[in-house]
């Protein structure tokens, strides 16, 4: 086994022993798709939006999966900075600490975005599983890297949960379906429109294709820097 | 194996491929055996900048510290608290930087930290396993040296334990093992000792002994007057100076 699969399978270990999280993981993506998609409409009609039915289910659970890899993200280096600290001056480099922390961010990643496809797909099914499921995986993506950004930048686990929690908000609520005054651009407005357009068994165009996977490689550059930034000495 | 960690020979004039002695001799070094200096630092500057402008200023710790580290020398560092020592040590292994200043150690280098850091989620024996990838270390030789650390200091029975299920002094074991497991050749300690009961105190100077006398350079962060006839030399941190006591 290569020293980055030993290490980065010991770093997910150390996120899914807190039982909370595997609480979370569970009832996150059953709040969104089953509770919080039944109102999301009522919200977004009265924010002059068009999300409803269908597409609120849908995009309901690309949003659990984003507010779930974000905190996650946010801890993963909040939680083990000291210690990968250590790791990186015995030996191993903040380079490779930040290689597989991103290996056990993915991984995560992965398991989060199963639970809310499973999820989304015992509510209401899903018309195009393969692009739901790259679309979902895309929301998990793009907040693993505003996730552990926001960690490597802010020390305190109150502020740097809060901020994530309001960079997720504020994402949420100005995405174009959710309402007219809408941002003309937010980070996971690509993936939005793939996940809303797979629900309805819809094809999607070329071009969210393009930007939802431009914004994934761009988020896993943050990310990896974010990593190897929390790992290396202190200036 | 000479290792420049975070100083640049070349700067001091050193050319490649000098024998021990000749280095030893441009470093100036004073070891009681030519060539047997394992850890050395000159001139450490730190600053740490406080406040957002217009109230930013600066808190000098370090301005100029220097010391030195032969082959199985047990050195003390002490200082009021404040002084500047754990960010002394800090400099020293890589985990913070320097405003001005070189280290330079050679070999294998190992460091406890004051205050442990560990993985709250994982077990005594997953620290090794991750500290055996860090090192480097063989599968078979990193498990025969954790297994002879958690012997020698008897705390076997937690092997399977998280650390947060572990009490504070079982931690500081769990912390010191890790830094004497790839058998390094210079050993920094900053309060190595802290939450240890008496019996595992005195347990450690005699492991710190034997390690000196197998050739180990430590340096140890140590506060107590008591402990100082136990040490070869001590450095005391004042005014963000070492000064050789």
């Amino acid at each position: 086994m290569s020293a980055f699969a030993a290490v980065s399978g010991r770093f997910v270990s150390e996120h899914l022993r807190a039982p909370l999280t595997l609480v979370l993981l569970i009832w996150i993506p059953v709040f969104f798709v089953f509770i919080f998609a039944s109102v999301v409409g009522e919200f977004a009609k009265a924010l002059g939006g068009t999300l409803a039915g269908q597409a609120a289910t849908a995009i309901s659970a690309g949003w659990a999966t984003a507010f779930l890899c974000g905190v996650l993200a946010f801890f993963q280096v909040s939680s083990s900075r000291a210690a990968d600290r250590r790791l990186a001056i015995a030996g191993l480099g903040p380079g490779r600490v930040a290689v597989s922390r991103i290996m056990a961010a993915l991984a995560i990643g992965i398991t989060v975005s199963a639970a809310a496809f499973i999820t989304l797909w015992l509510k209401s099914g899903i018309g195009h599983p393969l692009h739901a499921a790259v679309a979902i995986l895309s929301f998990a993506i793009i907040y693993i890297g505003l996730g552990a950004l926001i960690g490597a930048l802010v020390k305190d686990a109150l502020s740097g949960s809060l901020l994530v929690l309001l960079l997720f908000s504020v994402d949420a609520f100005t995405n174009p379906q959710m309402t007219s005054s809408s941002l003309s651009w937010t980070p996971t407005r690509a993936a939005s429109n793939l996940l809303i357009a797979a629900g309805g068994q819809m094809g999607s165009p070329t071009a969210d294709w393009v930007e939802m996977a431009a914004v994934s490689i761009g988020a896993l550059g943050v990310a990896l820097t974010a990593f190897w930034l929390a790992a290396r000495a202190r200036s | 194996m000479n290792v420049p960690t975070t100083t640049t020979p070349a700067r001091r004039g050193l050319r490649p491929g000098l024998t021990r002695e000749e280095r030893a001799r441009a470093l100036g070094e004073k070891c009681a055996t030519p060539g047997h200096c394992v850890l050395r630092a000159e001139d450490l500057e730190k600053s740490f900048h406080r406040g957002v402008p217009p109230f930013r200023h600066a808190i000098e710790v370090l301005k100029g510290a220097s010391l030195m580290v032969c082959a199985g020398d047990l050195v003390g560092l002490v200082g009021e608290n404040g002084s500047g020592k754990s960010t002394l040590m800090q400099i020293m292994v890589g985990l913070l930087g320097r405003d001005a200043g070189t280290v330079w150690h050679s070999g294998r280098l190992g460091y406890c930290p004051q205050i442990p850091m560990l993985w709250e989620k994982l077990s005594v024996d997953e620290h090794f396993e991750l500290f055996t990838r860090a090192y480097g270390l063989q599968d078979g030789a990193g498990a025969k040296a954790a297994d002879e650390l958690l012997s020698e200091l008897d705390f076997e029975r937690y092997r399977a334990y998280r650390v947060e299920q572990l009490s504070g002094g079982t931690r500081q074991k769990l912390n010191l093992a890790l830094a004497l497991m790839h058998e390094p050749d210079v050993l920094l300690l900053d309060e190595p000792y802290a939450g240890f009961d008496w019996e595992t105190y005195v347990h450690f100077w005699e492991m710190s002994e034997r390690r000196r006398e197998a050739g180990m350079g430590i340096l140890i962060v140590s506060h107590l007057l008591t402990e100082r006839e136990r040490l070869d030399r001590v450095y005391e941190l004042r005014d963000g100076r070492a000064v050789a006591g």
